[in-house]
């Protein structure tokens, strides 16, 4: 469909509905990250950046990411805002689809996981796990434009 | 830090304006207050555990501060906030939203350039640079920040009014069957589709094509 976008993970090939998802989350950015008041904690960014993730181990770190997004963090940002919620929900059933395609291609292309990343995957779930769920959440919600950005 | 117990009303409607990633904090003076107000100014990336005071903006009383060099990494992310001195009492801190320059800036159009025979017209197109410390630094395309960068390029028929649009990725385009003798204007815009970024249109250039041989 219109606005979607092919990625690339090693073998693995997923489209994704980026125009859709961006949209989503910049009609929500602003409402989102004012809920997180902690400056200088970063859920996926900090200390290691996802930018220095090697190319090999792309496909895993975003299986992982899609995992992570879809399992721990979706289901514990409800908001009062109806608006906010229905927008969540549609960039979580685009990650729902997305985690499947790429599930499905990576047992048949053994995506490789390499120690590094996994080093780096277990440092965004220890920097979630030093949070309080919602907080926690808000916070890996208010990052989604740094995952986005890396995956583009 | 033994500061003074903050009376003055904070600085208002503290934001980034950003254009080509040059990244100026922007805000509005106190409510109430006339001149005389001065202003500091800190500014913190975000994830990382520490504000850092932006020395070039210390007691100013003007109500912006550059940083450009300071947001350079487009990677990471960051807020600012500001803070007001009048008469011995001062402001609370007031802080911007969390800027991204990689989606909250906003590109220049592209330079057109265009040439002509008897029945066609081409057209190249540059995309903007990111902003640079210096004319020494090395120059970093905008394209290559936004790898699906495209132009949409409108071809308008000065004589008959008719115009034509384009969507094309590669910068250059040569529109062919055009009738000799005749006037064309040229304008173009960038369209990134995601992160979703509009520049305007370029202003037009005009070029007439050449006379049937």
């Amino acid at each position: 469909t219109a606005g979607d976008k092919i990625f690339h993970f090693g073998a693995c090939r997923v489209s994704m509905s980026m125009t859709e998802i961006r949209a989503s989350f910049t009609a929500i950015k602003a409402n989102i990250q004012s809920r997180d008041s902690i400056r200088t904690l970063s859920i996926l960014s900090h200390p290691h950046s996802l930018h220095k993730v090697k190319s090999s181990d792309r496909c895993c770190i975003t299986h992982h990411l899609f995992t992570f997004y879809v399992d721990k963090v979706f289901k514990h940002c409800r908001t009062e805002d109806s608006f906010v919620n229905r927008k969540i929900s549609s960039i979580a059933n685009s990650f729902l689809s997305a985690r499947r395609k790429l599930g499905q291609c990576r047992e048949q292309n053994n995506c490789v996981c390499g120690e590094e990343s996994m080093e780096k995957f277990k440092q965004i779930l220890a920097n979630y796990e030093g949070l309080n769920v919602t907080s926690a959440a808000m916070k890996s919600l208010g990052e989604l434009d740094i995952f986005l950005d890396w995956m583009e | 830090s033994g500061e003074l117990y903050c009376s003055l009303p904070n600085p208002r409607n503290v934001h980034f304006e950003s254009i080509n990633m040059k990244n100026v904090l922007h805000w509005s003076a106190p409510e109430g207050t006339g001149d005389g107000v001065l202003y500091k100014v800190k500014y913190a990336v975000y994830g990382v555990g520490k504000w850092i005071r932006k020395p070039e903006c210390r007691n100013i009383n003007r109500t912006w501060c550059d940083l450009s060099s300071e947001t350079s990494d487009h990677e990471e992310q960051y807020y600012a906030s500001v803070k007001a001195f009048l008469n011995g009492t001062c402001s609370g801190w007031t802080e911007t939203t969390r800027f991204n320059p990689l989606t909250d800036t906003q590109i220049d159009p592209p330079m057109v350039s265009v040439s002509s025979t008897d029945k066609s017209i081409s057209i190249i197109l540059t995309a903007p640079e990111k902003w640079k410390r210096s004319p020494e630094e090395e120059s970093i395309s905008l394209l290559q920040v936004y790898p699906g960068l495209q132009y949409n390029v409108s071809v308008l028929n000065k004589k008959t009014k008719k115009r034509w649009f384009f969507s094309i990725n590669n910068n250059t385009l040569v529109v062919p069957w055009l009738e000799p003798g005749t006037a064309y204007c040229v304008s173009a815009q960038i369209h990134v589709t995601t992160p979703l970024l509009d520049s305007g249109f370029s202003k037009e250039h005009c070029i007439a094509t050449l006379k049937d041989k």
